[in-house]
């Protein structure tokens, strides 16, 4: 009986909810507006995307002056909920499984079986207020072979146009190529939106596309600056990676000058990543360090969304060296010697900074994609003396491939990260 | 009777009664045969802590084991995993099945599958990062995952629900897995999870899905062969934004007249097109004795780069300039262009059984036009193209 009367709680409580949020729904369409230029519309009013990729940190996000966040997966429900606190919207990743993944699209069980889990998940999300757009897989094309993956996405993009008229479908790819844009333009007619995630790319992505003849609009997915697999490396394979202020610097323009301009095709943007995550260094992209505090790429963001910079700015850090040589050339050091460090920063209007260094094996991975990698343990920093632009220390004893992090910051935590991969031997 | 008549007629005789009495065993094919399973001994692999045998219990800072004697599907307990993989490589257990017997799947893999129930404490989950991992005798492994479709209600709740894992869903095949002598099961977890896992066993199960073998690729084999058959394999032509690359007519096949500013700052200088429908072209058979040819129509020789584009492999890319030796002038203002493959620097690395695109990048302002492009059977000296007595 107990049993009954909870089952019936629920069952009202579901239909009550359904009906709310039924009535919340936003509709959201891709249109032209009377230049013929592509347009997003959500209740009927114009909607630029101004986004990132995020899983965390939606207040600083919000008060930035975004008003979407990109996620990869339905695997937690509740970035929706946070998002539509914050009023911002959300396009929502449905994850296609990628050959890289061990997926094999020639197995038709493990097809069917995706394609019904992620039904289910359309089903369970279609009518969420804060749903923008939905993100059918993510570079299901990289390093990819069999070209029937494009059958899941049109399967998928078929199956929302019938039970989810109000969002429109994107697929979202890792750059593009004229066979990519063949085969979607192709085999998925059901897709309104590309989803392009270019970073070094992202220079001509938007000529490209023209050129490729997709003939739709697009949405720069993911964006920020040139990727790890895009880095000049060191003799031993490290990655290079420029200092924040260089990065900084590299989104302000993109954004500015490619991004905002495209008037015509470009519904808007997600930078990646509001956010950390260990790729090829801890910084690399993302916008927070490890600790949770957020790095002056967040005020790059705030500029370009709402058009000001912060009251409070995060120092930025322009040029790093080793031994007085610069960040982009190899340092090979003898172990268990003196070593000088230094670094030049802008302090903007920070009457104070602090500075911060850090030691790290070298993360080498062969992983692609934003797939997961590891981070490293930090080592013990031998320091002998330390000024506001400089540090001595001994380099380690072990031979082998290392990087150094220096950390500029101010009193609220706002900062600037660069760092030198360097060789013992 | 000769001796060798004798034992001629002799084995006929032994192969024609050995046959009539032969079962139809299939040594590596997977049999259907559900009566196979009954004979299956080791149908068991876990219902209680007490009856079958695990490793990989030991509690670690990943992985959390216990088996709970509450709310258990069957038995005197159930297995509780909690995994968190931030600072492992691997989290997983296995199951000795059988106390480690070789167990021969073939006779059950097309009519069997594995069965386990699982719950959670909290929630609803359609999906678990985890992995079934079979492992021969030999140390080899084949693996599968949770497939939505043999998932009890297609969620994994608070309710003790059922999950099957076909035999055949399994990539024994690409692994080279000895279905014939596997060792142990084992189940590996990913990321981060909870789960209450019970009752795993062998039952009967009907896998009616198929493995298809397409590759995507078009092979070509013989010459001539004409490339970018067709409008919608080209790319660099759109009239909406530039002018300077459009269709042309004057030839038999597809063509594009080209009028540049290449003082422009991004100029519209650069065409493609798939050799087939955006396919894996395999050439590897002729590429040796291959040469591209189109035609120009020009007042002058303009300036043109070739490149060849694969989808796959370490060199991706070949290109070459076109020089005067490339070109012969057929009638006034009419020229064709041969490029052996062979002259390309860098062909032997190339994938040339997944070719991609052709493209042009031109570096001229005159107008003038290009197209037919084929490939052809070329047998001479790849440095002097025009040479050939063949062309």
């Amino acid at each position: 009986m107990e049993r009954n009367i909870n089952l019936f709680a629920s069952l009202v409580f579901g239909m009550l909810y359904a009906l709310t949020s039924q009535s919340q729904v936003r509709k959201v369409e891709v249109t032209t507006n009377a230049a013929g230029h592509y347009e997003l519309h959500r209740n009927g009013v114009p909607y630029y995307i101004k986004g990132a990729g995020a899983k965390d940190h939606f207040d600083l996000l919000a008060k930035s002056g975004a008003n979407s966040i990109r996620i990869w997966s339905t695997n937690n429900g509740s970035f929706l909920d946070s998002a539509y606190q914050r009023d911002l919207t959300v396009t929502l990743g449905l994850y296609v499984r990628p050959e890289r993944g061990g997926m094999d699209y020639n197995d038709e069980y493990a097809v069917k079986g995706q394609i019904e889990q992620l039904k289910n998940e359309i089903l369970k999300y279609k009518d969420h207020p804060a749903l923008l757009v939905w993100g059918i897989g993510n570079e299901v094309d990289l390093r990819y072979s069999n070209f029937k993956v494009w059958e899941t996405i049109e399967t998928l993009a078929k199956f929302i146009k019938e039970v989810d008229p109000n969002h429109p479908t994107m697929t979202v790819i890792a750059g593009v190529d004229p066979a990519k844009a063949y085969h979607i333009k192709k085999h998925c007619p059901s897709i309104d939106i590309l989803g392009l995630n270019v970073y070094g790319s992202i220079e001509n992505a938007g000529a490209n596309l023209r050129k490729f003849n997709w003939d739709k609009p697009y949405i720069i997915s993911e964006w920020g600056v040139n990727g790890p697999f895009e880095a000049k490396t060191t003799s031993w394979k490290a990655k290079i990676e420029p200092p924040n202020g260089v990065k900084a610097d590299q989104r302000k323009r993109r954004y500015k000058e490619l991004i905002e301009k495209d008037k015509e095709r470009c519904l808007g943007s997600y930078c990646f990543l509001w956010g950390q995550k260990q790729e090829s260094t801890a910084t690399w992209h993302g916008m927070f360090l490890s600790n949770g505090k957020p790095t002056e790429a967040v005020d790059v963001m705030q500029y370009c969304w709402m058009g000001e910079w912060p009251k409070s700015r995060a120092p930025s850090i322009r040029n790093i060296s080793l031994e007085n040589i610069g960040w982009k050339k190899d340092h090979v050091l003898a172990p268990n010697t003196k070593v000088n460090l230094s670094i030049e920063y802008l302090k903007y209007n920070n009457k104070k900074v602090i500075l911060e260094f850090a030691l790290f094996p070298e993360a080498f991975s062969n992983k692609i994609g934003g797939d997961i990698q590891l981070s490293p343990d930090p080592l013990k920093l031998d320091i002998l003396t330390q000024s506001d632009t400089e540090l001595t220390f001994m380099s380690p004893k072990q031979k082998g491939a290392y990087r150094v992090f220096a950390y500029v910051r101010n009193e609220k935590g706002q900062c600037s990260v660069a760092n030198i991969p360097f060789m013992v031997e | 009777m000769k001796l060798t008549a004798q034992i001629a007629l002799g084995t006929l005789v032994c192969f024609t009664m050995s046959c009539g009495s032969m079962q139809d065993v299939r040594l590596y094919g997977p049999s259907k045969s559900t009566s196979a399973l009954e004979k299956f001994p080791y149908k068991i692999l876990f219902t209680s802590s007490e009856e079958n045998g695990l490793w990989g219990l030991k509690n670690n800072a990943c992985k959390e084991i216990s088996f709970e004697t509450t709310n258990s599907y069957i038995g005197k307990d159930h297995l509780h995993i909690k995994w968190n993989e931030s600072s492992c490589k691997y989290i997983g257990i296995g199951l000795k099945w059988g106390n480690y017997k070789g167990k021969n799947l073939w006779p059950i893999l097309a009519s069997a599958a594995i069965e386990l129930r699982v719950r959670i404490d909290s929630g609803e989950l359609s999906n678990v990062p985890m992995f079934f991992i079979l492992e021969d005798y030999g140390g080899n492994q084949c693996r599968t995952k949770i497939n939505y479709l043999d998932l009890e209600g297609g969620k994994i709740d608070t309710e003790w629900r059922r999950i099957r894992i076909p035999f055949q869903a399994f990539n024994y095949e690409n692994r080279g897995v000895n279905m014939g002598n596997i060792k142990e099961l084992r189940l590996e977890f990913q990321r981060k999870g909870d789960l209450h896992i019970d009752n795993i066993v062998i039952v009967p199960h009907t896998h009616n899905y198929a493995h298809t073998e397409e590759t995507f690729t078009k092979i070509f084999d013989t010459h001539p062969i004409q490339l970018g058959v067709g409008k919608e394999y080209w790319w660099g032509i759109n009239s909406k934004y530039s002018s300077d690359i459009q269709f042309g007519s004057s030839f038999k096949n597809e063509s594009v007249i080209l009028d540049l500013d290449t003082s422009k700052k991004k100029a519209w200088d650069t065409f493609g097109f798939s050799p087939y429908q955006w396919m894996r072209v395999d050439l590897s058979s002729i590429y040796t004795t291959s040469a591209l040819t189109f035609k120009v129509k020009a007042a002058e020789l303009p300036k043109i780069q070739a490149m060849l584009f694969a989808y796959s492999g370490k060199k991706r890319k070949l290109q070459k300039s076109l020089k005067e030796n490339h070109f012969i002038e057929r009638e006034s203002g009419v020229f064709e262009a041969y490029l052996p493959l062979k002259s390309l620097i860098g062909y032997e690395d190339f994938r040339w059984d997944v070719l991609k695109e052709i493209r042009f990048k031109i570096m001229s302002n005159e107008p003038f036009e290009m197209g037919d492009f084929q490939l052809i059977e070329f047998r001479g000296n790849p440095k002097k193209p025009t040479k050939w007595k063949g062309i």
